[in-house]
């Protein structure tokens, strides 16, 4: 199913079976080169697989940006315990929704993925760990699923190759905290979804302490494409350290919100106004948080920047998972940061100090200070609080809320000021969507 | 035989005496009535202790011991209990089952006023404990305690 | 392992590969501060306290999950790491509540101690603090949330030190708590470890909330009177009156280990039945005397019936000190002339000590590479040897084997278990025979199950092991193994126990601290004498009572299961009663009797005789006096001493003998036993 008119801008790598009738049906994938790329990795061999995989630049697409082809690259293919294969799918980040179309409408894209990520570490089973609200989605992958075992691309000696590889779906509970991968790993155990200490990290100590490739749905999916085509066609689409496309989730104030695969390194004010048909009501930007809601926000004369890891970092700011929120001219910073910090709070696992009591102080203290509550010295409160929590929490969930709250504060000081001494919120007459 | 400035310098010597006299005589009186009249004591002078009670006449004694800990002649003994639900003695979870001050060794430093983390400990201007019977100087908290408002 | 070198601080330390960062810091005298890391538990990295800069590293590292490597440099004295800290403080306490008066943690609370030397002087939370009422999860655990600053310390030494995992934590967030695993009560050991690795007052015990305050009491490290176990409790008292006990300081053989009895038991102290006056039977019941009296009554009779000749019986305890002990068989032997004398067996512990066989020390259970239980519920009995042998598995995977009639607590860490009948104890060790011989070495436990001929087997068989074998014979009561050794135990000729009560012929009993008639029934009808704490079943059919103190009350030394002697410490008196030690004195001296050749009744004075005439005694006074704990032996395997059949107390975690049924708040969680305990 999809939800928004494709933009003729896009480049389609990841999403070039989406809109075609059945999609999800492994006739369908077959009749538009499925399981190609899979026969083609056996032929090649692992080594060539990750080098290959190391060529076409392609980075994490979950948020931290780590080269895959590394990272599977530490996985110990010698080690005498059994090896996994793990899909992050527990896709929890605000303004995020690209993995849910990737699996609703090219299931075995992502299966095919994982069938090479087993066959490269000398993994022979797959857990996709999908995240509480798809329910519904692990229907579709269960059929898909179903489907393969059928026509022997999943099971016992696929394809006559030798190779074992079982799938299994896991649904999570409903927290964000299990998209941080060792959180994932530990409910997947069945545990309390808290992160791991790391090192060791999931490469070398995953799963029940075994090797585990663990990789979000989006950079699974990218492999098939990338083996069939080559690694350098891949890397080519994008810009030098930042291979290939990506699925960007435009959403808030913008004409046409939606899901688009661009290049790597597109220009963000071209997103807004070429691809999702600019902001609103013709009203002025204001500022975009460009990767999700854990990134740090870009004012309006910031937004004229290319769209890959290296630039935004360079603008201190994250590419994230892709997830490009817009906000116009009427749109209150403080709200704005206040709910950023409310889904925070609400899904700090509560593990390290400064992560559970530093996102509830935080949210108090924002909502009374959008409230008017709040006095002057509470501004550089909320600044000094939050960069109080910056590194120093357990996992990057308190680095999530802190770096946008610290950006906030920075950028737009004016508009927390504005909000002092009983002063009612400037924005509150006008509606606000943020 | 006083010549006329002997005279004169007596007469003089003696008025200048006496009006010394004549001028405290009108002046009004710095000694004090005590013990036909009560006694005038400064605000902050520190006399045998009040163990005072909070708005809702609950004891602000919460038996945390930290009086007894700063007593430096060891003169406070205190005994905790909890308050129950149909019981309530104090604010908080606890209270002063026994509080006793052994008048006979305090010195009214005021250590304890100042430790008392609830204010619930305050000097009063009582000062007459004298005694002939030493174990009539250790005031238990009923003694202490500010009696209810009615 | 190979050192490393690292510097902290600018100076230079050395330390093994792979030591914490926390740890080596500690040792070499620079104090990191952490909540959540506790010394043999599980890493947490939680509270964020032990943040401290590492050079090279982008940003604060946690010292407690970081090991130390050659050539790092760390600092712990910069402004940075000087923020950091009083930034987690100032997060800790936002939902903390400044109730430190009231609070039973108060003057000993780890958060205030960090908050006073690195937190700020004031608050910033202007907010409305969280709160949740406190909860009662059982008659001695109560948990305030508020309070609780989610290091999971108890979480951890619930599940790993007593392998019993009652606590576990519920909600997320800021909203996350303490949970018991019965939802809303505990149904555990009830042993308040939690309680005491709490760092905050969030977790109070039911016996000493709201009591007193730390600073008040008198700390007074002893030993626990309970089990043979031998741990040291440090009891907090005041007034006279034992209001807790803990071991904080960690100096005994049990490090932090305290069960449920050593923790809160000694309340049977001041349980109002306790005798505080001698008594003598008269037409009409006990009549109250004075002590001069009583004494006179008792050593009028004993001179009367040893001048004509008559039969003694003495019964002996096993929790009277060893020097109690001591003084009474040489009194009985010497001064009433007799060879009867005995005390309630509980274990084979003189077939062990006649095999001449190395036995193992407390701490041999927490190195040894292997252990082997036999026939004995360990966790029920002897809760501190079941964690010492459970911190071996988890810090250097012992290999545990268990021979047992049903299921144990160890199966769980065992490496093989045996499921016997009842006798075939033997039979069940034999298959293990392949396992154990590839063991570098063995510590082998056994219980009642294993008496007489059965221990000379059991030894042949660890013998033929051909690896080195140390043994423990466990025994019940904290001194079972020291009436053994100061011979309270009938020579050649001399009647055992049971004869004694069934003899019928029997001209006076004297009864020191034991309640024969429990277990069995006495024929003839003697002058019965009785020293306890209570009025026993024995005590109410004697014909004079005489009140003791307790093991909490008197000086002196016991031995425990391991045979590691240690010193009593007297931490209060109970006016009325006296030391078993001063009765014995008070008798023979009424007596008439050779005052000199019984030697002075002091503890130290009979102490230096036992060291000088009891073989394995002679041990270094200076270590028991600094509390230490040392090992008596090689014992002469007390040739003379007539052999018994032996019988286990059967004690469970929540029953102490005659102690435990005073002891209201023993009773009071055993009312409700769970479905955990089969007892």
């Amino acid at each position: 199913m999809l939800y928004n008119e494709p933009s003729p801008l896009e480049v389609k790598v990841l999403t070039r079976r989406f809109g075609l009738p059945n999609s999800q049906s492994l006739d369908t994938y077959l009749a538009s080169d499925g399981y190609k790329a899979f026969r083609k990795a056996v032929e090649m061999g692992p080594e060539k697989v990750l080098e290959e995989l190391k060529v076409s630049n392609l980075r994490g697409r979950g948020g931290a940006g780590f080269p895959t082809g590394m990272k599977w690259g530490f996985v110990p293919r010698n080690s005498p315990k059994p090896k996994y294969v793990v899909v992050n799918a527990d896709e929890g980040e605000p303004g995020t929704c690209k993995d849910r179309l990737l699996m609703e409408n090219d299931p075995h894209q992502l299966l095919e993925g994982m069938l090479i990520a087993g066959f490269v570490v000398d993994a022979h089973v797959g857990y996709i760990y999908v995240r509480g609200e798809y329910r519904y989605v692990i229907e579709i992958l269960d059929r898909a699923i179903a489907e393969a075992y059928e026509r022997g691309y999943l099971g016992k000696n696929i394809l006559g190759t030798g190779f074992d590889f079982d799938v299994y779906t896991h649904t999570g509970a409903g927290s964000y905290e299990c998209g941080e991968e060792s959180a994932l790993l530990e409910s997947l155990e069945g545990k309390r979804g808290v992160p791991r200490i790391r090192p060791p990290f999931p490469a070398v100590a995953g799963l029940y302490q075994c090797p585990t490739v663990l990789n979000n749905v989006e950079s699974f999916s990218a492999v098939p494409a990338i083996i069939r085509d080559g690694g350098a066609a891949f890397a080519a689409l994008g810009t030098p350290k930042n291979g290939g496309t990506r699925l960007f989730c435009i959403s808030g104030h913008v004409n046409k919100p939606g899901v688009y695969e661009l290049p790597m390194g597109f220009n963000l004010l071209r997103m807004i106004n070429e691809v999702a048909g600019g902001v609103r009501g013709g009203k002025k930007l204001k500022a975009v948080i460009p990767g999700g809601s854990s990134c740090p926000v870009l004012k309006a004369e910031e937004c004229d920047i290319s769209m890959d890891f290296d630039s935004l970092a360079k603008a201190k700011s994250m590419l994230g998972s892709g997830g490009v929120i817009v906000m116009d001219e009427d749109t209150c910073m403080v709200k704005a940061a206040l709910r950023i910090m409310r889904f925070y709070q609400h899904e700090s696992c509560g593990w390290c100090i400064p992560c559970r009591e530093g996102t509830l102080w935080l949210r108090k203290l924002l909502a009374r200070v959008h409230e008017g509550g709040g006095t002057q010295s509470d501004v550089p409160l909320i600044g000094e609080l939050a960069k109080n929590m910056l590194g120093r929490t357990f996992c990057p969930l308190g680095d999530a809320a802190a770096m946008p709250t610290i950006a906030f504060v920075e950028k737009f000081r004016e508009e927390f000021e504005a909000h002092l001494n009983g002063a009612p919120c400037p924005f509150e007459s006008k509606p606000v969507s943020a | 035989m006083p010549n006329i400035q002997e005279i004169l310098g007596s007469a003089a010597a003696i008025a200048k005496g006496m009006s010394v006299t004549l001028r405290e005589m009108v002046s009004p009186a710095v000694t004090e009535g005590y013990p036909d009249e009560p006694p005038r004591l400064q605000e902050r002078f520190r006399g045998t202790h009040i163990l005072e009670r909070d708005e809702n006449g609950l004891e602000k004694c919460v038996a945390c011991f930290l009086c007894a800990a700063a007593c430096p002649s060891n003169c406070i003994y205190i005994e905790a209990a909890e308050n129950t639900e149909t019981t309530r003695i104090s604010g908080a979870d606890r209270y002063a089952k026994v509080y006793n001050i052994d008048y006979s060794r305090c010195i009214f430093c005021g250590y304890c006023v100042e430790a008392c983390p609830t204010d619930a400990i305050v000097h009063g201007h009582g000062f007459e404990t004298a005694s002939y019977n030493t174990s009539s100087l250790i005031y238990r908290k009923e003694q202490l305690l500010r009696p209810v408002k009615t | 392992m190979a050192n490393v070198k690292l510097t902290i601080d600018g100076k230079t330390v050395e330390a093994p590969a792979n030591t914490l960062l926390i740890e080596a810091a500690r040792r070499a005298g620079i104090e990191i501060p952490a909540f959540c890391y506790y010394e043999g538990l599980a890493l947490q990295a939680a509270c964020r306290m032990c943040l401290v800069e590492v050079e090279k590293a982008p940003k604060l590292m946690t010292a407690c999950t970081l090991p130390v490597a050659e050539g790092m440099v760390v600092r712990t004295n910069t402004p940075q790491v000087a923020q950091a800290r009083k930034s987690m403080l100032e997060f800790v306490l936002t939902n903390h509540p400044l109730d430190c008066p009231v609070c039973d943690k108060g003057g000993e609370c780890e958060l205030q101690d960090m908050v006073f030397r690195y937190g700020a002087g004031e608050s910033r939370f202007l907010e409305v603090k969280q709160h949740v009422d406190e909860r009662e999860w059982s008659p001695v655990v109560f948990y305030d949330r508020p309070r609780c600053i989610l290091c999971f310390r108890c979480v951890r030494i619930c599940a790993e030190g007593m392998g019993v995992a009652a606590l576990g934590v519920v909600n997320r967030g800021a909203s996350s708590e303490i949970a018991p695993n019965r939802g809303d009560h505990l149904e555990c050991d009830e042993c308040g470890m939690c309680i005491d690795i709490c760092p905050v007052g969030a977790l109070t015990s039911g016996t000493y909330r709201y009591r007193t305050r730390p600073w008040e009491m008198q700390h007074v490290g002893t030993i626990c009177t309970h089990c043979a176990d031998g741990c040291k409790t440090t009891l907090g008292i005041r007034n006279n009156r034992i209001h807790r006990g803990n071991n904080r300081d960690r100096s005994g053989v049990n490090g932090e280990f305290l069960c449920i009895k050593g923790r809160y038991a000694g309340d049977f102290a001041h349980h109002e039945e306790r005798l505080l006056t001698p008594l003598v039977r008269s037409q009409d019941g006990f009549k109250p005397v004075s002590w001069a009296e009583a004494i006179k009554t008792v050593a009028g009779r004993f001179a009367e019936i040893r001048q004509r000749g008559g039969k003694f019986g003495v019964i002996g305890s096993n929790h009277t000190t060893n020097e109690e002990n001591y003084y009474l068989q040489k009194l009985a032997r010497t001064g009433l002339g007799t060879n009867n004398i005995d005390h309630h067996r509980t274990g084979d512990v003189l077939s062990l000590l006649r095999a001449r066989v190395p036995l193992a020390t407390t701490a041999d259970l927490y190195h040894s590479k292997a252990v082997l239980i036999v026939g004995v519920d360990l966790a029920q009995q002897h809760s501190f040897l079941a964690y010492q042998i459970r911190a071996n598995w988890r810090h250097h995977q012992a290999r545990v084997y268990t021979v047992r009639r049903g299921p144990v607590r160890e199966d769980k860490i065992a490496a093989r278990i045996v499921s016997v009948e009842p006798g075939g104890e033997l039979a069940g060790v034999e298959t293990l025979r392949d396992d154990l011989a590839k063991e570098p070495e063995l510590v082998i436990l056994f219980g009642d199950a294993i008496q007489g001929e059965a221990v000379a087997r059991l030894t042949e068989f660890g013998s033929s092991l051909g690896i080195p074998v140390k043994y423990v014979c466990l025994v019940d009561y904290s001194n079972s193994r020291g009436a053994v050794e100061m011979g309270v135990l009938p020579a050649e000729g001399g009647m055992t126990l049971p004869e004694m009560m069934a003899a019928g012929d029997l001209d006076a009993l004297w009864v020191v601290g034991a309640n024969p008639l429990r277990r069995h029934a006495l024929a003839g009808k003697p002058f019965l004498v009785v020293q306890d704490l209570f009025l026993t079943e024995t005590a109410q059919a004697a014909d004079v009572v005489l009140p003791a103190a307790s093991a909490y009350e008197k000086s002196g030394t016991v031995t425990n299961v391991c045979g590691e002697v240690q010193r009593l410490q007297k931490a209060f008196e109970t006016p009325g009663t006296k030391t078993d030690l001063e009765i014995f004195g008070l008798i023979a001296r009424e007596m008439g009797l050779d005052l000199k050749q019984l030697g002075p009744w002091t503890p130290s004075a009979v102490f230096a005789e036992i060291a000088r005439t009891v073989p394995g005694y002679d041990l270094p006074v200076e270590v028991l006096e600094a509390g230490g704990a040392v090992q008596a032996g090689p014992s002469d395997g007390l040739p003379d001493a007539v052999w018994a059949p032996v019988q286990s107390a059967g004690d469970t975690l929540f029953t102490s003998g005659t102690l435990g049924r005073y002891s209201k708040m023993l009773n009071a969680v055993r009312e409700a036993p769970g479905e955990l305990y089969r007892a």
